[in-house]
This record gives structure tokens, sequence and C-alpha cells, in this order.
């Protein structure tokens, strides 16, 4: 079988996918039903004003205070659409100012709604067992501010211990849902949490990774011998390459104490952005070869959600741009590292999180064409954004976990921001889609053209 | 000889993040031999002495440099040395005097990591910073040279018949550079550089705390193929400078250094000495009290480690660094919180640590003037961070401070303390915070945090510093990209790095042609 025979696999896949795209809502952006989001996505200056007005809705200290920025932001949008001219207006007058601000946090709000799936983990609880019915799992992600102190590190990690005892005792109750609680290596735990290093430690430093390493190691110590009491998975996620050492040294470090031969079942983030992203997995490798653990370590793919931030750092610097720059350079290091990583179980497990049709597709025929079951591979997507990807995967029979927000509407924008920037973002799979390309070039090979 | 040279970038600073870069610091480290002996080098003439000694300010009883120290004489024949070059280097093409700071920046560039380390030891410059002075002295050379080249063009100007207008800026003669030890490579190097390109010949006197590192400025010129008789080294303390002040045929100071000295250079200066044939024109860059303005919507999260990184990074002693916060009255409380937690996790430590964040200020006396003006703030005010903190032993360390509630008329409120010493201050408004900053004689650097344009429009509109910074740190201009300097008492408004910063070093002198002959244009 050549490798066409294997396009034409990940075709196939690919369609059956679609398919179950087609048969839910159909366009993801359709789906965020705020009609800004489409203008924005249009329109890139005003996406900029509507993205700094969101950012800054939770330092607003009044309605009044809240139409003062956004009309400042409208003003440097060149060439505003009526509406935009209309609400530029009323910022003139009080009674038009609490209108505007009403309707502005209002509008926030609501679409805070459809990515932070609760104010705290037991607020979340109902949206989390809902996904749980319909054969999705989770994995919870705490929002809130940076941490800048000790105090605020200790207070994250006891938000994270908690939302620990919430799941684990949340998901004890659930019924069984047979795909989502084993793989071909053994049992998955139902309880999931994402942890972020930078707010286990305020030390984290770009020339002193192990100052961070040091100040955060005993607060993930601890989190790690409680998931491994209530059978729950900790995830710890990557974030600028600023930290990249620190992060993977720390975990890695951490995985190797004798305590945690036995668990809990643990993750890390590979950022197939980062040129240098196929070192990384050698390293990961390397160590999960020299080490000794029941449950192997769940490697979970993304593409990377800090490109600009990458970008913009280095050529501020004049180095080298540590990412790729060409998405097609990017979603074919995906596929490559994908097929690595498959090759490497049962070292490692394999989660892939990406909203790209063809990568999706390309993990599930690669993983066929591997011997592998459906079932060894988990398929991540964000919970208000890829939602119908999930439920297309879900009856696909694939087995799917969502990344769930949860905290305070207002302490989450910041998070917001970065995702939906990313989203809308003219090359992104999710606009692309959505503004109507052809299915047969989204799903074709990284750099290729579709005949 | 013509130049083709490619547009003027920064020279990349190493990129920490990675341990690869991180060890060819340690390398630099490694080959440093000390102590750096520095002679008083007057054209190819060499006095080596030992009057002058420069400590580690981490570990005062390691020597870095052995300095001979200027005597009032010596400055005299240094002057006279400059001035007996100054015919040939300034008939010197504009192409070839920018051809040999093009290979000094070579020189150092080939050298980055032994220059760096010598500023970790002599001014106690954590790695990253030591790592970037360089870069920035690197940076000076490339952009005055290029500098230096475009203003050969001359500046154009109407043109009628029957005559032939020209404008062409010409040297002024020598140029006294006397220079700090907080950048004992770039600071140095850019005033030199400025001086040089243009067609001066230069006197450097660099700081008594940094003699080493200004040697190597020097080294780096002479490799570079600056003539013997266009540059000088003049190693010595403070009479050294103010005989340089005084010589009649200094025709240009360049200083850059703490107030009351630019003030004494400038008196100085304006009286005419006997035998002088030139008034002399003084390029100074003070000091400030650099104020951040962090406005009721300002994003926390980003404004507290910029606060940090500008207050507390090299202990305070950038003339850059931010000395006061103004915060709105619904933010003081929550800020003062976060930024004391955030400051009590600073590492005080050693400069050649990575993980240093506040490295010892540079001699006894600072760390004396800081610990004064912090026993004020704590009898005055309050202190949100312990000052009891441990700090080691030997050096010249003093903890990081953040004071608050003090009285309006406080001396640590209007003083330079060039130290790690933060003050913070509830403000009413933006409005009120602008007043604050305008009541002060000083204007150099300023911040401002706000997410709302209208705000930052009008506190860009009010701001009388010579460098604004909104929603980020203070600290760091870039050459080319900050062009930097202050205003007020803060200096004489000139702009380091900046494309008009090189018309301070010439005089523009304009000839005027007939062109008209028995009534024809010829």
């Amino acid at each position: 079988m050549g490798a066409t025979d294997f396009e034409l696999e990940i075709q196939r896949v690919g369609q059956a996918l679609a398919d179950g795209l087609a048969s839910k809502r159909g366009n993801p952006l359709k789906a965020i039903d705020d009609r800004a989001m489409e203008l924005a996505a249009q329109d890139a200056e005003l996406r900029a004003a509507l993205f700094r007005f969101v950012d800054v809705v939770p330092a607003c200290r009044s309605v009044d205070d809240l139409a003062a920025h956004l009309a400042g932001f409208l003003e440097h949008v060149h060439t505003p659409a009526p509406p935009l001219r209309a609400a530029m207006r009323m910022s003139d007058t009080k009674a038009g100012r609490v209108a505007l601000g009403t309707a502005g946090a209002a509008g926030v709000r609501h679409m805070a709604h459809r990515f932070i799936v609760g104010e705290d983990p037991a607020a979340a609880l109902p949206v989390l067992k809902r996904l749980w019915r319909q054969g999705i799992a989770a994995s919870v992600d705490l929002l809130g501010e940076a941490t800048v102190t000790a105090a605020e590190a200790d207070r994250y990690a006891a938000r994270c211990a908690g939302a620990l005892d919430t799941l684990a005792a949340a998901y004890d109750e659930m019924r069984e849902q047979p795909l989502l609680e084993a793989d071909a290596i053994g049992p998955l735990p139902r309880a999931n949490l994402s942890v972020k290093v930078s707010a286990l430690t305020p030390l984290l430093r770009p020339e002193a990774p192990a100052r961070g390493q040091r100040d955060a190691a005993p607060r993930l110590r601890e989190l790690l011998r409680q998931a491994a009491r209530l059978g729950a998975h900790l995830h710890i996620d990557m974030e600028s390459l600023d930290s990249r050492e620190a992060v993977l040294e720390l975990v890695l470090d951490l995985l190797s104490e004798p305590e945690f031969v036995t668990g809990p079942s643990a993750g890390i983030v590979l950022q197939a952005y980062l040129r240098d992203s196929p070192q990384t997995l050698d390293t990961i490798l390397d160590w999960a070869r020299s080490i000794e653990r029941r449950q192997p370590l769940v490697v979970r793919l993304v593409k990377g959600a800090y490109w600009d931030h990458e970008v913009v750092e280095a050529r501020q610097h004049g180095w080298n741009v540590p990412v790729f720059e060409r998405k097609a350079d990017c979603d074919a290091n995906f596929e490559e590292l994908t097929t690595r990583l498959l090759e490497a179980r049962p070292l490692v497990r394999v989660a892939i999180a990406s909203h790209n049709l063809r990568s999706v597709a390309h993990a599930v025929a690669r993983n066929r064409r591997l011997g592998g079951q459906d079932n060894d591979i988990e398929y991540q997507i964000l919970r208000g954004l890829g939602d119908d990807l999930g439920h297309a995967l879900v009856a696909n029979g694939l087995r799917v976990r969502a990344y769930c927000p949860v905290g305070d509407l207002v302490a989450g924008m910041a998070y917001l921001v970065r995702r939906l920037l990313e989203n809308t973002a003219n090359e992104s799979f999710l606009h692309e889609q959505a503004t109507g390309v052809p299915l047969a070039q989204l799903l074709a090979a990284p750099g290729t053209e579709a005949s | 000889m013509s130049l083709a040279l490619a547009p003027f970038a920064n020279e990349p600073v190493l990129e920490l993040r990675r341990a690869t870069e991180r060890a060819k610091l340690a390398v630099g480290l490694g080959e440093l031999v000390l102590p750096v002996r520095v002679p008083v080098w007057i054209g190819s003439d060499r006095r080596s002495g030992d009057e002058l000694v420069s400590t580690d300010p981490g570990r005062p009883e390691r020597v870095v440099a052995l300095a001979a120290s200027a005597t009032p004489e010596e400055a005299g024949a240094a002057v006279t040395a400059a001035r007996a070059g100054f015919p040939s280097w300034d008939a010197t093409p504009v192409e070839d005097r920018a051809a040999a700071l093009l290979r000094a920046a070579a020189w150092m560039r080939e050298r980055r990591a032994s220059l760096a380390a010598l500023a970790v030891r002599e001014c106690a410059k954590p790695w990253a910073e030591a790592d970037a002075d360089v870069c920035e002295a690197i940076d000076f050379l490339e952009f005055y040279a290029r500098g230096a080249l475009e203003l050969a063009a001359g500046a154009p100007l109407l043109q009628v018949a029957g005559e032939r207008n020209e404008l062409h800026y010409a040297p002024r003669g020598v140029c006294a550079v006397i220079a700090p030890w907080n950048f004992p490579f770039a600071i140095p190097t850019g005033m030199t550089a400025a001086a040089l390109a243009t067609g001066n010949t230069v006197v450097l006197k660099p700081a008594e705390q940094a003699p080493g590192c200004g040697l190597r400025v020097v080294e780096a010129l002479r490799a570079g193929g600056v003539p013997a008789g266009a540059i000088s080294l003049l190693p010595g303390e403070g009479d050294a400078g103010v005989a340089l002040a005084r010589h009649p045929d200094v025709a240009t100071i360049a200083f850059t250094g703490s107030g009351p000295v630019g003030l004494e250079l400038l008196r100085t200066a304006a009286d005419v000495a006997p035998g002088a044939r030139q008034l002399t024109r003084v390029i100074a860059e003070m000091g400030g009290k650099n104020c951040i303005i962090v406005d009721s919507d300002a994003d926390l999260d980003e404004a507290i480690p910029a606060i940090v990184e500008s207050a507390f990074g090299y202990a305070g002693q950038k003339c850059s660094a931010a000395a006061r916060v103004l915060v709105h009255e619904a933010l003081h409380d929550t800020l003062v919180q976060r930024l004391a937690g955030a400051v009590e996790g600073l590492q005080v430590g050693p400069a050649d640590a990575f993980a240093t964040d506040v490295p010892p200020v540079i001699e006894q006396a600072a760390q004396q003037r800081v610990q004064r003006y912090a026993a004020m703030a704590a009898e005055w005010g309050q202190l949100a961070v312990d000052a009891a903190q441990d700090v080691p032993a030997e050096g010249w360390y003093v903890a990081p401070i953040v004071a608050t509630h003090l009285p309006a008329d406080s001396p640590v409120l209007r003083d330079e303390i060039f130290g790690p010493l933060l003050t913070v201050e509830a403000v009413r408004d933006v409005d009120e915070a602008c007043e604050r900053v305008d009541e002060l004689p000083v204007a150099l650097t300023g911040g401002l945090f706000s997410r709302n344009p209208r705000t930052v429009r009008r506190v860009i509109a009010r701001s009388p510093v010579g460098n604004l910074y909104v929603n980020r740190s203070t600290t760091g201009a870039m050459v080319g990209r900050q062009p930097f300097g202050g205003n007020r008492l803060s200096g004489t408004g000139t702009k380091a790095g900046g494309h008009d910063y090189l018309l301070h070093f010439v005089e523009p002198r304009v000839v005027t042609e007939n062109t008209v002959r028995h009534g024809l244009v010829v």
C-alpha cells in the first residue's frame, strides 16, 4: 500500500467526521451566536477593538466606565459599520453610556458562558455530567489571575486540590462509559485536572529555570500525591517557550521520584508549532524509556496557543522565531509527531488535541494503519469551540475529552481573549471551515493543494 | 571609498532561556583574567598604576581592576594630544571613520561573553543585563557609524539663481566623555562613538568604579583602527573630570551621571576659560525620579511584574528605573499587597548567579545611602516589605524595599535614591497623578498602565518626560527604537540612540558662493 492509499484513508475518515459535523448545527462560528464574532472575523481593526474590550471588562468599575472604554476602542476602527457608529454616538450621553455599557457587559458575559463551564468546580458539575452522558470526558482547567506572589501560588494549589476532591467524588457517581474508561494499556481515570506551573510559582525565570522548578515542586508534588490517592489524572499544561525547560524538567523529575512509580496517571503537552518539538519529544521518550512507571505518561499533542507571543518576543530580541511561520509546516510537523507518538506506545499514551479535521483524521488513520484500536487515542477539544467536532468524534466511536475552563467569568477573560483570537484568525481551521472552504481542501495533506 | 551597509538592526541579546546559551556566558567568566590593569593611555603613551582599585560589589575583596589615576596634568596632556590628533581625524573621510567604528563593533561582538563577564564582576550587572549592555555598545557603534554617513550629506537649502548654498556639519573639536558605571560599556561607547563618528577626537574618562570596562571600550576602538591621536583613556576620579571640564581646548563635554555633577559641569563650561576660543557645549544626561501611573483599569497581572522589573532590575541603578508608583485609590491596597508579595519573592544575590533578581549596589556609600532612605521611609511612612530580609553578609547588598503612606514633602518621594527602593502613593485619578509628575523638577522616564485609549492620549499630552512607556516596563530602551534621554533637570534634552543625537557633536557651517561673473551665471 502506498502513500496514496493512506491519503485516501485519511480522506475517508475525514469525510466521516465531516458528516458528523454536518448533521449537527454545521458551522462552528455560527454556533457562536454573537454576531460580533462574525463581524470580527472579517475586520482586523474591529477584532482588535472587541478583544481589547473583552480584556478590560473585568477591570471596569461601572457601566459608564465600560461604555467609555468601548467607545475609546471603537475610535480605532477606521470604517465602522453603521451599528458601531450608532454605538459611538451613544457614548456621548450618560444614558447612552449606561445602555451601551450594559449591552457590552452582557455580550461579553454571554460569550464567556460558552467557554467557561462554571464559576467553580461544583458549579461546573452539571455540564461535566452532561458531557459524560454524551460520551465525552473532561479535563478541568482552573482560570484565575496570574500568580505573582507565593500566597497566590498557594491559593491556586489549594483550588486545584479542592477541584480534585470535587471531581473525583462527582465522577465516582457517574455511570459507566466503557469507551472512556480504558485503552489497550489499561484503565483510565475518570477525573482529570489540567494545571499550569506558572500558577504554582511566581518564580519562573527564563534564564534560571531551576528557580521556578524548585519553588513549584512542593505544590505540584502534593497535587500528584492527592491525584494518586483519588485515582485522578493530573495534566501539566505547557505555556510559552520561556518556561518550557522549567516545566518539562519539573514534571519529569517529579514523576521520577520513587513515590510516584505506581501513580498517579499524569501528562504533559507537546507543542507542534515549535520547530524543535521533535527534540523535545526525544527528551520525553528517552525519559519514558529510562523510567519504570505503572501508568505511562500521557502526551497531549497540540499546535500551541502562544504563537503571537513567540513571534513577537523573538522579533523584538532579534532571535530566530522558534515557531513555524507557515501553517502548512506546523501541520506537517503535527502529523510527524503524531506518528512518532503512536509508534512509541506503550511507552506513552497519546492525546491528539486539535480542531483541524485533517490533523484529527490523519491521527485516526495512522493509528489504524499501525494496528492500533480506535480507543487507544484520546481526542481533545476545547469546550465552546470544538463542541461539534467532539460530537462527530463520538459518533464515529472515538474517545473524546473536552478541555473545560472553570472559574470566575471575569477572571477568565484573559483566557477567552487568546482563544478567540486564535480561532478567528484568518488561517485558523475553524475560520476556514466557517467561511466555506471546500472539504477536499480542508482535508488535503499539509502544503498540497487538493485536486 | 564607499561603504555599503545593511540597514541598522539591534544586536540580538543571548537567548538565555536556552541552556546552551547560558553555558556560553559561563565560559566567558572562566576566561576572565583579573585584575585588569588599566593605564592612563594618552596617544601611544601608557602609564600603569594602581592608585585606583575597582572591586566586585558582591565580593569586595576581589579586585577587578587596578588602574592608574590620572592627574590634572595628565588630563591636560590628554586634551593636548586630542587637539593635536584632531586635524587628521577630521580630515579622515567619513567612510573610513565609520568603518573603524564598525570594526570596533566586530571586535566587541567576538568578545561578547568575556566583556559581559567583566561587567558582571566590575559592576555587578546580572548576566542578562551585562549581555544587553555589551549589545547596546555594539548598537551605538553601528548606529552612529550609519548616522555619520547620512549627516555627511549635509542639509538641503533653498537655491536661487546666481548663488550656491551649502550646509555641512563640521566636528567641534576635542570632546571630553565623562561616563557612568551603570552601563559600563554602552554609555561610554555611545558617547565616544557619536563624537568620533562625526570627526571629533575624544578623551574618555570612565567612572572610577568601572575603569576595566572603560579600558575595553578604548581597546575596541583602537583595534578597529581609530588612531591613537583620536582616542585617549583617562581613568581617574572626580578631579580628572573637573580638569577636563575646565580645559580651554575642550569643545564638547558629553556626560552621563548624577544631577549635582552634571550641574557643576554646566557651570564650569559656562565660565569661558582664559585662552578658550570656543564655547563649551555640554551634553548631559542626569538623573530622574521616575513615576509609573497605574489607572483603575490597569491589568495588575501585567503591571506588577513590569513594575518589579522597572524598580528592582539591576537593584534600581538605572537612570530609567521606576522610583514611584502613583496608583488609582481603588486599586491601591490590592496593588500594594500583590506588589509586596512579588517583591518578597525576589532573590538578592551575586550578579553571576542566573537566579539573582537583585544584585548588590555598586559600593558601600550607595548601600549606606539606600539604607538611610529606607530608615527615613520606615520612620515617616510604612514599609510594605519586611526590610530585614536575609541578604548576603559580604558585599554591598540591600534588600528591596516598598514604602507607602509617605508625607508629600518626604525626601524619599523627591530625591533620586538610585537603589532598590520603590514608593507607592494613592491618587484620586490619573489627573492627580499627572499633577504630581508635573511638580517634579526632573523628567526622565515615566510609565502608564491603562487600557483606555483616551486616558493614554491624555497622559501623553500632559507628560513632560523624555521617555514615556505605556503598559510595559520603563527600562530597557533600545538604540534606534527608543531614543533615550530626559527633559527638565534630567538633562539637556538629547536622545542617545536617536537620529538627531549626532547633531550635538557638530557645528553647522554654511557656505554661499556667488556664481555670477560679469553678469553671467557661471
